[in-house]
């Protein structure tokens, strides 16, 4: 399809091939269909996208400020999240987000590192991770 | 349109400077990884974003957010994995001397 070529022998390559991989994978994919929850994340998505514009700023105030005003460290986060979906999805989004960054995870905690006390608060304070709470309650 | 792509495209490049500065600046591997971070999830997503636009509405559009698409995925999994090696190995993240 990306290569903008629809005759029958790219066409038919395309589809054995995606239908092998599929079926390959079939048997231990987490991902099974689920639209509700994947109209969930969508949603998620552009809120995300909002907080990784936010944080960039103020890392780049950090950055160039002359005297680089950072106090790195390491935090431990309990996360009272279940399913390992939704802890990946957390764990994605810290790393995403610049200033934070998932530096181990736990079966019910996550270490994160972070550049400052700002940056710190955004996962301390549980916004993240309260908002995957929200989107993974009815979607199972 | 080809004014509002090169304003992305210079947005991007801002970051993208921001964030050779801020690999160069910070002190060791954990706070620099903040800095690659902000090229991944904002640099690039502005220079893509801008090419698409340059590029108008065509099969190229799809590309490019495909390619902005698995970065998103990618770069967080790397990012984790480097800090989480570096963890491992046994290096002490760099903290203010008075605290």
């Amino acid at each position: 399809m990306l290569s903008a070529s629809f005759d029958w022998v790219h066409l038919g390559l395309g589809l054995i091939l995606s239908f092998t991989v599929a079926w390959i994978n079939s048997g231990h994919s987490p991902f099974v269909p689920n639209f509700r929850l994947w109209g969930k994340i969508i949603l998620y998505i552009p809120w995300l996208f909002f907080r990784i514009l936010q944080s960039s700023l103020h890392v780049t105030k950090l950055i160039l400020h002359p005297a680089l005003p950072i106090d790195p460290k390491l935090i431990h986060v309990k996360t009272k999240l279940a399913n390992p979906a939704a802890v990946v999805l957390l764990g994605n989004s810290i790393t995403l987000t610049p200033g934070t960054i998932t530096a181990e995870v736990e079966p019910d905690a996550l270490i994160v590192h972070a550049l400052d006390d700002i940056s710190a608060e955004d996962v301390t304070s549980g916004r993240i991770e309260s908002k995957i709470a929200e989107v993974y309650r009815n979607g199972e | 349109m080809e004014i509002l792509s090169i304003i992305f495209i210079v947005v991007g490049l801002f970051f993208l400077i921001v964030a050779a500065i801020g690999v160069l600046r910070l002190p060791d591997i954990f706070s620099r990884s903040h800095a690659v971070s902000l090229t991944d999830s904002i640099g690039a997503f502005f220079m893509l974003i801008g090419l698409a636009l340059h590029e108008g509405f065509s099969m190229n559009v799809f590309k490019i957010l495909a390619v902005l698409a698995l970065l998103y995925l990618q770069n967080p999994v790397i990012a984790h994995a480097t800090v989480r090696a570096a963890l491992r190995a046994g290096l002490k993240p760099w903290q203010r001397e008075a605290s």
